[in-house]
């Protein structure tokens, strides 16, 4: 290789000129130098190379290494939603006293619409029409074309068939958000119960579910509450009894042309409600909206076991009685005075039979003498008559944990004067709930000592406050069992199950408030299974019954509401591990049949 | 030493240029190329169109360009290297201004013929420059502050340009692969431990202030940088195509599922299976063993020009075809390093394999400038 540097050049062509070179040796030097100067900045050179060349080749070895390490790994499932699992399980489950789910979340897709992304938005109107007929079609052509709107929700929840069609619609514009929704998988079952839930806030990518009646209101709070992780709430209800209950309420308020009915069944001894029905009733999976014209009573959504305040008629005669037991005013083989009419001011007390002029006390319940139970009242007195209906629970709406219960706030005579307390004494002038007359029952079933209701699972005893003596309460249930076996409950003997129980027909009041229709009455039997050892209380009402069988319509409880109950015992009964107990007089009763 | 410093009589003139051609270089490109068609057939489904014939067709361009590239005296691209340079600055500047928007960012200008991504070219022009430069500077004042700041202007202002776009992995590849430049030409390593320093520093300074009363960036800017690093901690949004194709490359194991057999990138998994995830394809169709083989191809690359480095006496031959094969070391290193969830996502393609018009240009005109320099190299 040969170099010529350029300037050394001319300058070596201009002392060439003057015929010397006296620069030859320097510029020998300086080219030297050079050449060394060149080797240095090389060899760095060629070591910085060397840096970056092991630089790139640690780069190399990661890579390499990764893809080997990424090659050996176990391919993981292609995930097409993770989202989903940020929202499950956001509200707690509802099971029935054995676990079986009453309430529960299902995963499910709304169904909203952006516009703007629309490449054909009147087709996208078109075709969503035709999966979901009952949207409004101008209105959606409307907000679909007119440019302004920017987001529409057009379904809050959808099946997976139907996202499927709008899938397969395939405008870009129509959008699933995921979400959960509260099922009941049961339907109509326990709806009073349970009551339901609907959306909160609403989001794109999740809603919020809240309660918006019965326990999913009241223990909404629970419900939605992440630190119990997941355990769900579990009620005193039992599925198949609820189920057994319903299914014979309805037949029965069908064939006594009731256009209402309620039951409430109730263990003595735990204070649980183990059955509680309201009809008409309404599937929770697709609430009615509450009725905005019309007697609130009307609606589907109203719960007469709760809800429903009425004179609930003779079946408060056990109380009067059993107070004046509880006095030792009188015996139960105490004579009482029945001639009547019984006059009291411009008001005159009536029996639906004359039972001659003197029953005994236990006559006087197993008869239902009005005229009787009225002396009785006389003998407690007013004040001591609201002592003791206090403390059965008749002034407060019934503690039980739903929302609606706190509305039965039992109705109460504005001055309780003696009057009062006569007809009180008898079911008039007092309204309260077949639920307060459940809870009263069950006190004299559980010997005397108050039991306060609850629709949560609860097991143990209540040992609440004694409200009479257990010889009492043991000589009232005497008395409700002459009811059934001697008295106006006959039909509502269930054969080894020893009933007892108290019928009652109130008339009901006109809606403008003066006085009685003669021909609608709300007809119940409080009863109490197995007489002897007391486990249950069932309480049956009827609203507006009539009986047609016979050459006259009867409405009384005992032709109406006592037959329903007697087949309800009869159903639930081996589903409450009770065990039929074959009595001597039943045999009896069977001999003289026979005979 | 400058071009007019050595005889030519050794050069070859005409069409004896070709005999001189680095030809084990040209192919291994095409085999390389010749990957990227068979992927682009692959994702497209076994198709021709929309991919792979188009990318043929700019290959076979770019190789027309590299053959006229490699036909012209280093020495012409070595004046031309200003020129080069400002014309890609000035570029930016009209993407800046006129640029088209494409997947939310301004990276496109229309010349008319072509649409052409400005930054693409920047990455070998401001090569071009900085080795022109450190040609032109006497070797005693490489390390002298003055000088040093005039290349890192050089460097920082495209960097700047492409950061407004925004593009940042290639205003990173500007940045680093300007830095290789600096540092082959022999600028002190000073300078570069104390930028590394205070880079380290500056970004650990950052983090040690989060969570305190004085943090210097704002709670979603760290969360932000949280996804960027980390993305697997949002695997439906930032973390998305990490995750699909962590899932591509382990279904591929060892040898693959077999040819046009991979499902994540073919049934649309992948939003970028064409262009930047287009390795995903590869690894998941030939395994572990295609995939290794595509590396060993681009260290080829990458020997290749570093033997033809060596082999050349002249500075800005030699500088150039370091800088263009540290750039094309970065393309491959950053992208693959993406892919496999080593690094951030940052938007680089996969060079010569990846879908894409302007990148494929620009890297054969820089190796048609590679073999200009090996083909003109002093004797």
């Amino acid at each position: 290789m040969i170099r010529t540097p350029l300037r050394p050049l001319a300058r070596i062509l201009d002392a060439r000129q003057r015929g010397e070179n006296p620069d030859a040796i320097e510029r020998e030097n300086i080219r030297i130098r050079h050449e060394q100067m060149r080797d240095r900045a090389r060899a760095r050179a060629e070591g910085r190379l060397l840096v970056l060349g092991l630089l790139f080749l640690c780069c190399y070895l990661t890579i390499g290494a990764r893809m080997g390490l990424m090659a050996a790994s176990e391919p993981e499932e292609p995930r097409t939603r993770t989202s989903g699992a940020s929202i499950l399980a956001q509200r707690s489950d509802i099971t029935d006293r054995e676990g079986r789910i009453l309430a529960t979340n299902m995963e499910t897709y709304s169904l909203y619409a952006q516009p703007p992304h629309m490449i054909d938005p009147e087709r996208a109107a078109r075709e969503l029409m035709k999966i979901f007929p009952d949207l409004n079609e101008k209105r959606l052509m409307r907000d679909f074309t007119g440019g302004k709107r920017k987001f529409i929700w057009i379904k809050k929840k959808i099946s997976p068939e139907q996202r499927q069609a709008v899938h397969d619609i395939g405008s870009p514009g129509l959008l699933f958000g995921p979400r959960e929704m509260r099922l009941y998988p049961n339907g109509k079952l326990a709806s009073h119960v349970l009551g339901g839930a609907s959306f909160g806030r609403e989001g794109v990518h999740a809603a919020e579910v809240i309660g918006v009646a019965g326990v999913e209101k009241t223990f909404d709070d629970f419900l939605r509450d992440p630190a119990n992780g997941g355990k769900p709430l579990q009620l005193s209800i039992d599925l198949t009894v609820q189920a057994a209950v319903e299914r014979v309420l309805q037949g029965g308020m069908m064939l006594m042309n009731a256009k209402g009915a309620a039951a409430v069944l109730m263990d003595v001894h735990t204070g649980e409600v183990i059955s509680l029905a309201s009809l008409p009733d309404f599937d929770p999976n697709d609430r009615p909206r509450p009725p905005t014209q019309g007697h609130a009573a009307d609606s589907p959504l109203f719960n007469r076991a709760v809800q429903g305040v009425y004179e609930l008629g003779s079946t408060f005669k056990i109380f009067a009685v059993s107070q004046a037991l509880q006095l030792g005013l009188v015996t139960p083989e105490t004579m009482i005075d029945t001639k009547g009419p019984l006059t009291w001011g411009r008001f005159r007390i009536r029996d639906f039979h004359n039972y001659g002029s003197e029953l005994t006390v236990t006559k006087v319940i197993e008869k239902s003498s009005n005229i009787g139970t009225a002396r009785i009242a006389q003998m407690i007195g007013a004040d001591r008559q609201q002592d003791f209906l206090k403390s059965l629970g008749f002034f407060e709406p019934v503690p039980l944990e739903m929302l609606e219960a706190s509305g039965g706030q039992p109705l109460l005579p504005p001055k309780w004067s003696e009057l009062s307390t006569m007809t009180i004494s008898y079911g008039h002038g007092l309204s309260a709930t077949p639920a307060h007359l459940a809870a009263a029952y069950a006190t004299i079933a559980n010997g005397g000592r108050k039991v306060t209701p609850t629709l949560l699972k609860r097991d143990t005893p209540q040992g609440g406050e004694r409200v009479m003596s257990a010889e009492v309460a043991a000589s009232a249930r005497a008395m409700l069992r002459r009811v059934v076996t001697e008295g106006t409950a006959s039909m509502g003997e269930v054969p080894g199950y020893a009933v007892a129980g108290k019928t009652g027909t109130a008339d009901k009041p006109r809606e403008n408030g003066r006085g009685y229709y003669k021909d609608r009455v709300i007809a119940t039997f409080a009863s109490m299974f197995p007489v002897n050892d007391p486990q249950y209380v069932l309480v049956v009402t009827l609203d507006e019954p009539v009986e047609t069988s016979g050459p006259k319509p009867r409405r009384t409880a005992g032709w109406t509401a006592v037959p329903v109950a007697a087949e309800m015992i009869t159903r639930i009964a081996p589903l409450l591990d009770l065990r039929p107990q074959i009595e001597p007089e039943t045999l009896a009763g069977i001999t003289l049949a026979s005979e | 030493m400058s071009y007019l410093e050595y005889t030519v009589k050794h050069t070859p003139s005409g069409l004896r240029k070709v005999l001189y051609l680095n030809w084990g270089l040209v192919l291994v490109l095409a085999a390389v190329a010749g990957v990227g068609f068979l992927m682009l057939y692959s994702v497209a489904g076994g198709s021709y169109s929309p991919w792979a014939a188009l990318q043929m067709k700019r290959f076979a361009l770019g190789l027309g360009l590299m053959f006229a590239v490699a036909m012209v005296p280093i020495w012409f691209w070595r004046n031309m290297a200003g020129v080069a340079y400002g014309a890609s600055v000035l570029l930016l500047v009209l993407v800046e201004l006129y640029g088209d928007a494409a997947g939310g960012a301004q990276r496109w200008v229309d010349l008319g013929v072509m649409r052409l991504q400005p930054s693409e070219l920047t990455k070998i022009t401001l090569v071009m420059m900085l080795a022109a430069y450190y040609d032109w500077l006497p070797v005693t004042k490489t390390s002298r502050p003055l000088w040093v700041l005039v290349p890192v202007l050089l460097v920082l202002l495209p960097t700047y340009l492409t950061l407004r776009q925004p593009d940042l992995g290639t205003a990173l590849l500007l940045v680093i692969g300007g830095a290789m430049v600096m540092f082959m030409a022999g600028v002190h390593w000073l300078y570069f431990a104390a930028v590394i320093g205070l880079g380290v520093g500056l970004v650990s300074t950052v983090f040690e202030s989060r969570g305190t009363p004085w943090q210097l960036l704002k709670d979603y800017q760290f969360r932000r940088i949280d996804t960027f690093l980390d993305p697997s901690s949002d695997p439906l949004g930032a973390g998305y195509h990490i995750t699909q194709s962590k899932i591509a490359l382990g279904s591929g194991g060892w040898t693959g599922r077999g040819f046009m057999q991979g499902t994540q990138s073919r049934l649309n998994f992948l939003p970028e299976k064409h262009t930047d995830f287009i390795f995903t394809t590869l690894a998941e169709e030939f395994g572990f063993v295609g995939g290794f083989s595509l590396l060993l191809l681009y260290a080829l690359i990458i020997v290749f020009c570093i033997v033809i480095a060596l082999q050349n006496r002249d500075r800005f031959s030699a500088l150039l075809v370091l800088g263009i094969a540290g750039a094309f070391f970065l393309y491959f290193a950053v992208n693959m390093s993406m892919v496999m969830g080593l690094a951030p996502v940052v938007g680089v393609p996969l060079p010569l394999v990846s879908f894409g018009g302007s990148a494929m240009l620009v890297l054969m005109v820089a190796f048609g400038l590679v073999q200009s320099a090996h083909i003109h190299r002093p004797r």
